[in-house]
């Protein structure tokens, strides 16, 4: 077994990660926004 | 069960064994059988990640949950995001590139081999135990919804996923799980759609919203301060981010998902698909119940929807009878008002709607609290002693009343893949922490790597045969989601507290470790159980202690993480490391 693939930087990750919280945050402002919608 | 509905079950059954059992020519070394050789894709490992979380009872116990108390569960999810990034910032790395093939094989080359067989014991005896739970849930729903006996079940269940996963390894777990994503995925919104599609013609799905939400269905997020509260913002973003850590990080079945991954990356990626994906998915696995619940305003819904022997009883009973004609009269007022407020949509309409909402719910509650008197009768207990829910029913007894042919078939079939999907990659887990933490590194370290893969298929098979065994005892255990999950947070807190003393904390020795981890679960273990001692009525199991200190058990994460990572640093700085121990990390 070997791994020929070449890993990006940890440093490339850090806007995914970012891109993760803000994506949690919007999801959870439009359930709240549906909960409140509905209610 | 018509023919056709038979024939979508056998037919996903037998090809499911079939596309497992072909994995064997991959699985012929070690590394093959338990890390794929580390050559899956990202979005292969991304889809068996979310199939090992997501099992029978997410898909039975939260539509359940949902047509019952609403979407409040949802919050249950809200730290799963938080803790993938922090385990593709720690974890993936440093797992692949120390060539482990546990989790817990990691903690020796941190620690020591005490902390590793300790950690890994925890979890074989926990992950086996759950694994019953797993297998016994949809078991006893299938059995009593469509008369099956329940024991053949449970080993229909059970052997089937034992087979293919003791035959093909790791790669028939993951690309099994792929194909039951889809069922589930497919399942699902055809099961949607149809529930949708039966509304009556004057109610559309936002009139169908509006019903749902009057009556707090649609409450998603929960800002209340409470530790009492099982579901808030809180104790999801915060006791759920621990949970996930602790599961998605630390329990060997989820780990060994990413460790065949082909690269860091690659395992990175398959983490962050769960991290956008996985609250989106139960947004729409909760609204089926709320749909379901909606659907019901229109269609007289059974007052019970288990139908057990003490059902039987109760329902003969000239009291049960009365509150039935009660709970005909209070839906036929609650379709008549839901009618009302959807047409004209007033305060006044939607005040009637919840009053006779009311009443209805109130019936209901009588006729559950006549079950109960009935089984404590049969049990000679106190009724209030007494744990029933029919919440596991709602989803299963629907489908099998109104949805078409073919289709019942189909969502049956994609119970049966939530199932088999955990099933398999639990058992596989189980193998190898079993041929790896205790049988080559205790028992036989120098044996050949024919035997070790031998070790490893019947450790499949033990395992396998245990859980069912398992599941055969376990089917009185009350609401089964939360079952697990409460299993879990005796365990997880404290597994979690060790890995955090391993990566964050260098000085963390591995005598600290060890004791921080038993002092970790003896914390859980008074917090449950302070009540019982404190009145000296004797030691009862976990499962049945009322506890003094009144906590939602997500928070038992928090505490067991916090003390075993308080409790290990104290020992070790007490104690620091002798010359001979490591801190490689």
């Amino acid at each position: 077994m070997s791994n020929e693939v070449k890993d990006k930087p940890d440093s490339w990750w850090y806007p995914v990660y970012a891109g993760v919280i803000l994506t949690l945050v919007v999801v959870i402002m439009l359930l709240w926004g549906f909960s409140r919608y509905f209610s | 069960m018509s023919w056709l509905d038979w024939a979508v079950v056998v037919g996903y059954l037998s090809f499911m064994i079939f596309d497992g059992i072909r994995m064997t020519k991959h699985s012929k070394s070690v590394q093959g059988y338990f890390l794929a050789n580390k050559s899956l894709p990202w979005w292969a490992v991304g889809l068996s990640v979310m199939a090992t979380q997501m099992s029978a009872i997410t898909l039975v116990g939260t539509t359940g949950q949902a047509y019952s108390d609403g979407m409040r569960f949802i919050q249950f999810y809200f730290g799963l995001p938080i803790a993938m990034v922090i385990i593709c910032v720690t974890v993936v790395k440093f797992f692949h590139n120390a060539n482990v093939y546990t989790a817990y094989e990691y903690l020796e080359q941190r620690f020591d081999v005490r902390v590793r067989t300790l950690t890994s014991f925890f979890f074989v005896i926990s992950r086996g135990l759950a694994l019953g739970v797993v297998i016994a849930a949809p078991s006893i729903i299938l059995s009593l919804v469509l008369g099956w006996n329940l024991i053949v079940t449970i080993f229909a269940i059970g052997l089937t996923t034992t087979v293919y996963t003791m035959f093909g390894g790791v790669q028939a777990v993951t690309w099994t799980d792929v194909k039951q994503m889809f069922v589930i995925f497919f399942g699902l919104a055809v099961c949607l759609i149809i529930i949708i599609g039966n509304f009556p013609d004057h109610v559309s799905l936002p009139d169908g919203l509006r019903l749902a939400g009057a009556v707090g269905k649609l409450n998603t997020v929960d800002f209340k301060v409470d530790f009492t509260e099982t579901y808030t913002f809180w104790s999801g973003l915060i006791g759920g981010a621990f949970l996930a850590l602790s599961y998605f990080g630390c329990d060997q079945s989820q780990v060994q998902r990413f460790l065949t991954a082909r690269s860091v990356d690659e395992g990175r990626t398959s983490l962050l698909m769960s991290a956008f994906l996985k609250i989106p998915i139960q947004f729409v696995i909760l609204l089926v119940g709320v749909m379901v619940f909606v659907f019901y305003q229109f269609q007289a819904p059974p007052i019970i929807f288990q139908n057990t022997g003490s059902v039987r009883a109760a329902a003969q009973t000239e009291q049960f009878k009365e509150v039935e004609a009660r709970y005909n009269q209070a839906f036929e007022r609650r379709k008549e008002d839901a009618v009302e407020f959807v047409e004209s949509g007033t305060p006044e309409s939607r005040a009637k709607f919840l009053e006779s909402n009311k009443e209805f719910s109130a019936a209901r509650s009588q006729a559950i609290g006549l079950v109960k008197s009935q089984i404590a009768t049969e049990e000679k207990k106190d009724a209030k002693d007494v744990d029933f829910s029919d919440v596991n029913y709602v989803f299963p007894t629907f489908v099998l009343t109104y949805m078409p042919i073919g289709v019942v078939g189909l969502i049956i079939a994609a119970i049966f893949a939530a199932a088999m999907s955990t099933i398999s990659a639990e058992l596989n887990a189980l193998a190898t922490a079993t041929t790896i933490d205790f049988y080559r590194r205790l028992v036989n370290p120098d044996a050949s790597d024919k035997q070790y893969l031998l070790v490893g298929k019947f450790s499949t098979l033990f395992w396998g045969i245990f859980a069912c065994i398992v599941a055969v005892y376990s089917s009185n255990l009350g609401s089964l989601i939360e079952v697990i999950n409460r299993f879990g947070s005796f365990f997880y807190g404290s597994v979690l507290g060790v890995f955090a003393l391993a990566f964050l904390f260098r000085r963390s020795t591995a005598s600290g470790a060890f004791w921080g981890i038993l002092c970790g679960m003896a914390s859980i273990a008074f917090i449950h159980n302070f009540g019982v001692l404190a009145d000296g009525s004797g030691m009862q199991s976990l499962i049945d202690a009322k506890p003094y200190f009144k906590i939602a058990f997500l928070w038992y994460n928090v505490v067991g993480c916090v003390v075993t990572v308080a409790a290990g640093l104290l020992i070790s700085f007490a104690f620091p490391k002798k010359e001979n121990e490591k801190i490689t990390a």
